[in-house]
């Protein structure tokens, strides 16, 4: 039994042209046993980044409450919006912390980043369970299925794609390998992140 | 020295002995995993078989040719992957049992006869299998194209396609996405294609091996992908192909074709 | 064996828990009421290791008793939820864990809504249409998929707790003889007999 793999979950984040996606489904198990089909393992941080946390359901719920503490106060502070890259650097010193006893989630970023000149720039981001940082160009997996989603995505994901396209695409990678995963599925939900909006949209899954 | 080592207390040396005596184990592990992925796809009038090259052990590469996909008949192609020395006695043994065959009937053991014959092979090892996942691809008595895959001590299907290996994880989700179209709802008034043409099978074998070389350590250096077409079916799709031999060996029924490519090394 | 079932329906959660207390394989005590009123609006149903299911209910009780007392208001289901759930969590990662798992249903009298989260020993918790605990679970879950309707009156709500205790008493090896069962809704806790 690996604590891992206790309650199930997978996510997904995909790079677009000025835009970002990000999925999950919405599994919670006790091991084979399935609990909810409404358990959310993505957050919102600010407008532009979205944080999903596959892994212990525990600790899903304890990391979004302690990451939303650490974002507020860090807004409150430097009285400004915190960027993906920061954000990013946030949640590996936060998992690093507790190098020795660690939280059991696998964390993935995606959001929009301002660039000087006033545009938005897309950026994901993965870390392991005790914040080994992964800045990948194209997309990042976590969570049970993350072996099929490497393989979907690898087949069916291409460079700029406009939002609509890359929503077509990471709900394609999503559905189909969670549909391989006995831990994974029970419905998905989608967060395409655009520079004037966001789209989210709950998908209709396998039950099984 | 039972009595005596009854007095002691367990795992603690005696005081005037060298050393313990204990029990020892000693143990021979006749299987190894050899990494690789195989896969087939069936059509309407053709089947087509691949997997790569590559043969490992652990972390080392053994060789980076060391083909998985063998040509049984003008109408058969079978893939072997887990342990290759298993892999390669298997094939051998098989093709032994349809040269008998050949010898008794006068012509070649048809695919559904093929298949049901490795099942009893394979579960004729139940107690020491073969440590092997088999793909049986090729041509049916009806000359409908066929994909049958094996579990290590014979269980078998017939299928549409299938993947199998160290990335079958990687690829059979793609597969059933794009070969069985699994969430994908047709335009109103349409349907899916219950086969798909040729060309885009191929395409489908190439993008999946190269997804699955990007991603997996185990699988790379080579392709080898086998097409079995149907007596009388068009070769139209294979012509210009980069690289494809011929290896039929009968004259008026079906027919085999070897594609290679290269694979990242890395 | 210890089981527990909660579920919603239409300004109503319903919990009903076993009553034994057992250790090991012998039944110590048949009439042990293991749901607990935590406010005028608030159930618990506890379940799991002897010891720390009373002494982290009784915790709970006092905490949010004295969260009244001094603002004068009770938290509502989801805020009771949340700090239950967190001091099972944080509990998780201390010398001593409790081992306890939840069923915690209230209305939400401001919002007019029954609410319902299951809750595990880890700090795992989830707002749910109906949950269960124990080896009952895995035949209760199963008959509510079929048979839970969010918008069933209390009478259908309790037909089908019916339904999953008949299940469990011919399912299950050792089952348990004796429920008590709970409503709450905008009147308040009350104890049912079914």
């Amino acid at each position: 039994m690996s604590i891992m793999e206790y309650n199930g979950g997978s996510v997904i984040a995909m790079v677009g042209k000025e835009c970002v996606a990000i999925a999950s489904d919405l599994r919670l198990g006790n091991q084979a046993l399935g609990i909810s089909s409404n358990f959310q393992k993505i957050f919102p941080v600010t407008d532009r980044i979205y944080l999903g946390l596959p892994g212990l359901a525990t600790d899903v719920t304890t990391l979004q409450e302690l990451f939303r503490f650490r974002v507020n106060m860090y807004t409150i502070k430097e009285e400004r919006e915190i960027q993906p890259e920061t954000f990013a650097h946030l949640v590996s010193s936060t998992l690093y912390e507790r190098r020795f006893g660690p939280y059991f989630i696998e964390p993935v970023i995606a959001g929009l980043s301002q660039t000087p000149s006033g545009g938005f720039k897309p950026f994901i981001a993965a870390t392991d369970l005790i914040g080994c940082l992964n800045f990948a160009k194209d997309f990042v997996v976590a969570g049970t299925a993350s072996s099929k989603l490497f393989g979907v995505a690898e087949g069916l994901w291409e460079p700029d794609l406009e939002p609509e396209d890359l929503f077509e695409t990471i709900s394609q990678t999503l559905m189909n390998a969670v549909d391989r995963d006995a831990y994974s599925g029970w419905g998905c939900v989608v967060h395409v992140i655009t520079k004037d909006k966001i789209i989210t949209r709950t998908l209709k899954g396998r039950m099984d | 020295m039972p009595a005596m080592l009854s007095t002691q207390p367990h795992g603690l040396p005696h005081p005037h002995m060298q050393t313990e005596q204990g029990p020892q184990q000693r143990q021979f592990n006749p299987y190894t995993e050899n990494g690789g992925t195989i896969l087939a796809i069936a059509g309407k009038d053709f089947s087509v078989i691949a997997g790569d090259t590559r043969q490992s052990e652990g972390y080392s590469i053994q060789t980076r040719y060391a083909p998985k996909v063998f040509r049984l008949t003008d109408r058969a192609v079978l893939a072997v992957n887990g342990f290759a020395a298993d892999g390669n006695m298997f094939v051998k043994k098989v093709r032994q049992r349809l040269e008998w065959y050949r010898h008794a009937h006068a012509k070649d053991m048809p695919l559904r006869a093929i298949a049901r014959l490795i099942q009893t092979m394979l579960y004729a090892r139940r107690f020491f299998p073969y440590y092997v996942y088999n793909i049986l691809g090729g041509i049916e008595e009806d000359g409908s194209g066929a994909v049958y895959s094996f579990d290590p001590v014979g269980s078998y299907e017939r299928e549409a396609c299938r993947a199998a290996g160290a990335a079958q994880s990687l690829v059979q989700p793609f597969l059933d996405n794009q070969i069985y179209f699994k969430n994908q709802t047709p335009a109103p008034g349409t349907s899916h294609p219950t086969h798909l043409p040729l060309p885009t099978v191929l395409k489908l074998v190439i993008d999946s091996f190269t997804g699955a070389t990007e991603r997996h350590i185990e699988v790379g250096d080579g392709l080898e992908i086998y097409v079995v077409l149907a007596k009388g079916a068009s070769t139209q799709a294979l012509e210009g192909i980069r690289g494809i031999q011929e290896t039929t060996v009968t004259n008026d029924g079906e027919r085999v074709f070897i594609i290679q490519r290269e694979l990242k090394k890395d | 064996m210890e089981t527990s079932f909660a579920l919603t329906g239409k300004g109503y959660v319903i919990i009903a828990s076993d009553t034994t207390a057992a250790r090991s394989i012998v039944k110590m005590k048949i009439d042990e009421d293991k749901v607990k009123a935590l406010g005028p609006h608030l159930l618990m149903a506890h379940s799991g290791e002897p010891g720390d299911t009373l002494q982290f209910a009784e915790y709970v009780e006092r905490n949010i008793r004295l969260y009244n007392i001094r603002h004068n208001y009770s938290l509502s289901p989801s805020a009771a939820a949340s700090w239950v759930r967190r001091s099972l969590a944080e509990s998780l990662r201390s010398r001593h864990p409790y081992s306890v798992n939840l069923l915690l249903g209230g209305y939400d009298v401001p919002a007019k809504e029954p609410h319902l989260y299951w809750i595990d020993y880890l700090g795992t918790m989830s707002e749910v249409p109906f949950g269960a605990h124990g080896y009952g679970s895995y035949f209760a879950l199963s008959l509510l998929d079929r048979y839970h309707n969010p918008d069933a009156s209390l009478e259908e709500g309790i037909a089908t707790l019916k339904r999953c205790i008949d299940e469990v008493a011919k399912r299950l090896i050792v089952s348990p003889s004796k429920y008590t069962v709970k409503v709450v809704d905008k009147d308040g806790v009350r104890e049912i007999e079914v």
